[in-house]
């Protein structure tokens, strides 16, 4: 019995310093890759990974896509290079239960993840030391990275969900605040359901987007404006009960009120963008992934020429959409450390990892290398038939289109409880 | 002195009694059995009931008051926080622009929990009225067209159910009513239908209603099918008119029936996930998941809540079926039965039967398969141009972005598509293999040991995940295979899938096995036979259908399962996440084409295992023979 007791505990003992070395071990190998080129990083990935399995876990399912195109890229420099791919795309918000699982398991299979929602990613990922950052030396030397709010955690992309309307019988929306009026039923991922928009509703509380709100405010009609001062006025209660500081909070928390009460939700993106551009969807507007206009195949019914872009007017008034990111990083138990940073440097350095996201328009690489040109893409000939389709790009949308960013730490920090403010007001509308 | 020689006296007479006891393989089986439906059944309840006071980084009960009122437990540190924020705690919100202060409860428990109450009672009662109705016309009438009408009432029960969901918003949804594009008959003929006939609890009910009908009437059909007619003779000769036949005769010899309906739907409908889901209704399931952010450890409650009414519905069943748990059928005694002349009726009933089950039945086909031919998902341009239509989405070959196909090619060169068709029939098989065996293996020993208290509860262990709640069960799984690192794998989906369908396979083999005489293999034992070729040259075959039948329904219902397998995996693992996913980002051509896959596999199996062994997916849960 004693040797059985001893055996276990020894046992125990092994497990606790192989999961510590483990850990070590891809921190090690992090530091020492972020010392490398790309080049570099190949070779190791080569030596460490070839003829094994590389397990990955990722919000979007086009990281199948960059692996394989990673694969091929390695079979160039060593021809018998073999990898065998596992690209997973779990359902309902169980990522993060399922990377915490696995490297709390004996056996951890997950080399790296592509992963979104800032706010969950801080408090259940970095935190508790879940995932480790990597940042490649070729994306910090690239020209014209856009350093800021993409190195920790490494951005591979930021995204934009865009308002946008039905403009069939002549709909107007020029200002964020018309698509809360009194008749609006703008369409909408669930909050709970796609937690980045949740976290953009946090976002419009902070300083700088509130006050963009309340400028907004400030442009409507007198009898606009007087039909929600009331509700301003008195949503300073709310700001100061749920501890949000700022002079304009106010404002934001009333927009995130409206929206909450009068958003008509839909499963995702896509059947939203599919209701939006027919005919019959006259008048009806939304707030989506501005990329998925691309997807819409024009027949009598369907036209992306049905749909504005909000911002895209010359006189429009606010915020025109959210910003969120898809962020590459490394498992604490990573059993391919080296492939796996391998594998992010080549996604977020060069323009053939990129690809597979690089098509769509409003998706932005921090490295602009990487970026395709989205500018003409409703040119047909020549000829500009689908305006809408031209993508101003990363910076225009930043100011000039006044995209909420998520921020992870202010989204951490007032989540707790605006959460079950809106939850409170989603259950009763 | 006299104690310890009585000591070892009584003890090898306990191990002789043990001995004897399990010489006999049926108890030797049972025990093991017992044993091992425990641990799968009360292993994953007793993880979910820990994961609601275990603290959650990242979740409510990881921060302030929560870590404040944790306490230790051995190495883990554990809160009460969950359970009494969750029934105590308040919080303030506004509701209809005024500044309120709510209970947690109220808006996280309450409503959710009634909605899904009112869903289970109203799919009860519809699909009890819709089937029983049904299976009576069928059984007991002189209507027409019956084989196709019986072969295509079961058809909704075929489908994954939310399809019929997605084919309701096709249908109804409008600009002015859903406030979106308008559905087909918005489209078509400019008919917008009200806001609580598009959405919420009405339709919910409604789709449930429709594809638990089949329920209804494989047991109640049953009973009517085998019924004596001697009994409403009798009543007819007495004067008796024929409502008060029904009512005072008929009703009360389907009562069982009834009552197994209700058992049966009321968790599986409280348990249902997408339909709610799609047609926005806040039931415990789709609470369940949105509270998964950042309230996991309450999700948690949500889903214990979920089980209890598992429990209650076992301890109903107890009552109410005490003694002999048969769930279906009476079965052959029936000497004659009687059929009543609906005269001009037969014809009238059967064009009404006839369109209701298009429209249950066939329509959705019909939609789906004209879904794969749109350009645009619900974009109905060919009724005025019909070169709108395409095949994209059958046949691009390339991966390409444009076109609404997001990088996946067509369905027949989508490899994602067909390898989540091969892991669909992969965790089917094994869960059929196994849950068939099992399920056998304790219908059989059951009835070998009918008034045993160790029997009934083993009878009680392996029926008791089919009266929980899929989601409850999948999450109990979910808990225990993210613990164990088995996230994402098959053996995770056989292990959750076998054990929920046991059932299927204990019942219609403990129904079957209680028909057979204990003298056939009486004259077996005296022979000297030993018990596996007892087992494989008397009980099985004479018990074939029934056992079959027992394999093939965790097959059929494996194939189009989704509630259950959603949090245990990803979404190319098997067909139905797929097909899920398909359907929540809109590409509905993808979706319905996975569809028409699914219902042609199933009735291509259904019709070969007829052919072969008689046994069929209408013969019922309950294994009757039809």
């Amino acid at each position: 019995m004693k040797k059985f007791v001893l055996a276990i505990m020894i046992f125990a003992v092994m497990f606790g310093i192989c999961s510590v070395a483990c850990a070590a071990s891809v921190a090690d190998v992090i530091k020492q890759a972020q010392g490398m080129s790309n080049e570099e990083l190949y070779r190791k990935a080569i030596e460490e990974s070839s003829g094994k399995k590389f397990v990955a876990i990722g919000n979007s399912s086009r990281g199948k896509t960059a692996l394989a195109s990673f694969v091929k890229m390695l079979q160039q420099i060593e021809p018998s290079y073999k990898l065998e791919e596992d690209w997973g795309q779990p359902k309902n918000n169980t990522i993060f239960e399922a990377l915490n699982a696995d490297v709390n398991s004996a056996n951890p299979v997950y080399a790296m993840t592509l992963i979104q929602d800032g706010n969950q990613i801080k408090s259940k990922m970095l935190d508790t030391g879940v995932l480790l950052n990597f940042v490649p030396k070729e994306w910090l030397e690239a020209p014209g990275l856009a350093r800021e709010n993409n190195e920790f955690p490494l951005a591979l992309q930021t995204l934009n969900k865009v308002f946008m309307f039905n403009n069939v019988g002549g709909a107007k929306f020029d200002n964020m605040w018309d698509f809360v009026a009194e008749d609006q039923k703008p369409l909408f991922m669930g909050v709970n359901s796609e937690l980045v928009g949740k976290n953009a509703l946090y976002m419009m509380t902070s300083d700088k987007y509130a006050t963009w709100i309340k400028e907004a405010y400030e442009k409507l009609s007198p009898e606009r404006q007087a039909e929600y001062a009331e509700l301003i006025e008195d949503m300073q209660n709310d700001a100061d009960e749920l501890g949000i500081k700022g002079e304009n909070a106010k404002y934001g928390l009333t927009w995130v009120y409206l929206w909450c009460e009068k958003y008509n939700q839909e499963t995702d993106d896509g059947p939203i963008c599919t209701t939006l551009v027919t005919k019959s969807a006259a008048g009806r507007s939304g707030l989506i992934v501005y990329s998925k206009l691309r997807s819409v195949e024009e027949t009598g019914e369907s036209s992306v020429n049905n749909i504005t872009v909000a911002a895209y007017q010359d006189n429009y008034e606010g915020i025109g959409g959210y910003a969120y990111k898809h962020y590459l990083m490394l498992t604490k138990t990573s059993p391919l450390p080296w492939t796996a940073c391998a594998f992010i440097a080549y996604m977020t350095t060069t323009h053939d990892g990129f690809a597979a996201w690089g098509k769509d328009m409003g998706g932005y690489a921090p490295v602009p290398a990487c970026m395709q040109d989205h500018s003409h893409d409703g040119y047909v000939d020549g000829e500009n038939k689908f305006p809408v389709k031209n993508d101003r790009g990363y910076d225009w949308w930043l100011n000039k289109g006044r995209l909420v960013v998520e921020d992870p730490t202010y989204c951490a920090s007032v989540s707790g409880v605006m959460s079950e403010w809106i939850d409170g007001i989603i259950a009763h509308k | 002195m006299s104690n310890n020689t009585s000591r070892p006296g009584s003890l090898s007479k306990r191990l002789n009694r043990v001995k004897t006891y399990l010489s006999k393989p049926q108890n030797a089986i049972l025990l093991a059995l017992g044993i091992m439906l425990t641990i799968t059944t009360v292993f994953p309840m007793i993880t979910i009931l820990r994961d609601t006071v275990l603290i959650h980084p990242g979740s409510k009960d990881a921060v302030g008051t929560a870590l404040e009122s944790s306490f230790d437990f051995g190495s883990e540190k554990l809160t009460s926080y969950n359970w009494t924020n969750l029934f105590t705690g308040t919080i303030t919100t506004r509701v209809g622009r005024t500044r309120v202060t709510r209970s947690v409860a109220d808006v996280y428990l309450w409503t959710p929990l009634l909605n899904s109450v009112l869903i289970s009672i109203f799919a009860c009662f519809g699909s009890i009225l819709y089937g029983g109705i049904f299976a009576y016309l069928v059984t007991r009438t002189n209507l027409k067209c019956k084989k196709y009408l019986s072969s295509i009432f079961i058809f909704p029960y075929i489908m994954p159910q939310w399809t019929l969901a997605v084919v309701w918003q096709n249908l109804f949804n409008s600009n002015v009513v859903t406030g979106g594009s308008n559905g087909l008959l918005a489209n078509m003929f400019g008919i917008t239908m009200p806001q609580w006939w598009c959405e919420g609890i009405f339709p919910v009910s409604v789709v449930l209603a429709i594809h638990y009908a089949p329920f209804a009437y494989i047991l109640i059909g049953g009973i009517f099918r085998n019924m004596d007619a001697n009994l409403e003779e009798a009543a007819t000769i007495l004067n008796s008119p024929r409502w008060k036949t029904f009512l005072r005769v008929t009703l009360p010899l389907i009562k069982p029936a009834i009552l197994s309906t209700i058992l049966l739907v009321f968790s599986s409908a409280m348990g249902s996930y997408p339909i709610p889901h799609y047609l926005k209704l806040n039931t415990l399931s789709t609470q369940y998941v949105a509270m998964k952010g950042d309230r996991i450890g309450q999700a948690s409650i949500l889903a214990v809540i979920m089980m209890l009414f598992g429990f209650i519905i076992l301890i109903i069943n107890q009552r109410t079926t005490s003694g002999r748990k048969n769930f279906t059928t009476v079965t052959g005694k029936s000497g004659q039965t009687s059929v009543v002349n609906l005269r001009a009726w037969k014809y009238i009933l059967s064009v009404i039967l006839i369109l209701t089950t298009l429209a249950t039945g066939i329509l959705p086909i019909v939609l789906f398969a004209i879904e794969t031919f749109l350009p645009n998902p619900g974009d109905y341009s060919f009724l005025t141009n019909a070169s709108s239509l395409t095949s994209k989405w059958w046949l691009t070959s390339e991966n390409i972005t444009e076109s609404g196909m997001y990088g996946n090619k067509g369905i027949l060169y989508n490899q994602q598509i067909w390898n989540a068709f091969a892991g669909t029939l992969f965790v089917a098989i094994c869960c059929a293999l196994v849950a068939g065996t099992i399920g056998t293996l304790v219908g059989y020993c059951v009835s070998k040991n009918r008034r045993s208290k160790w029997a009934a509860y083993v009878n009680n262990m392996a029926f008791l995940p089919y009266l929980m709640p899929s989601l409850a069960v999948g999450v109990a799984f979910f808990v225990v295979g993210s613990n164990m690192g088995l996230y994402d794998t098959f053996l995770l989906l056989i292990l959750a899938g076998t054990v929920k369908y046991i059932p299927f396979a204990s019942r219609s083999a403990l129904n079957s096995m209680m028909q057979l005489s204990g003298e056939l293999e009486e004259a077996a034992i005296i022979l000297d036979i030993p018990w596996w070729k007892r087992m494989t040259q008397i009980i099985i075959p004479i018990q074939k259908t029934s056992i079959i039948s027992g394999y093939l329904l965790p097959f059929m219902t494996c194939l189009r399962e989704l509630t259950l397998f959603m949090l245990l995996c990803g979404q190319g693992r098997i067909i139905t996440t797929m097909l899920d996913y398909f359907d929540e980002m809109g590409l509905y051509a993808f979706s319905s084409g996975i569809n028409l896959i699914l219902i042609v596999s199933i009735l291509i199996f259904n019709y070969f295992v007829n052919k072969l062994t008689g046994a069929s997916l209408d013969s019922g849960i309950g294994g009757g023979k039809k």
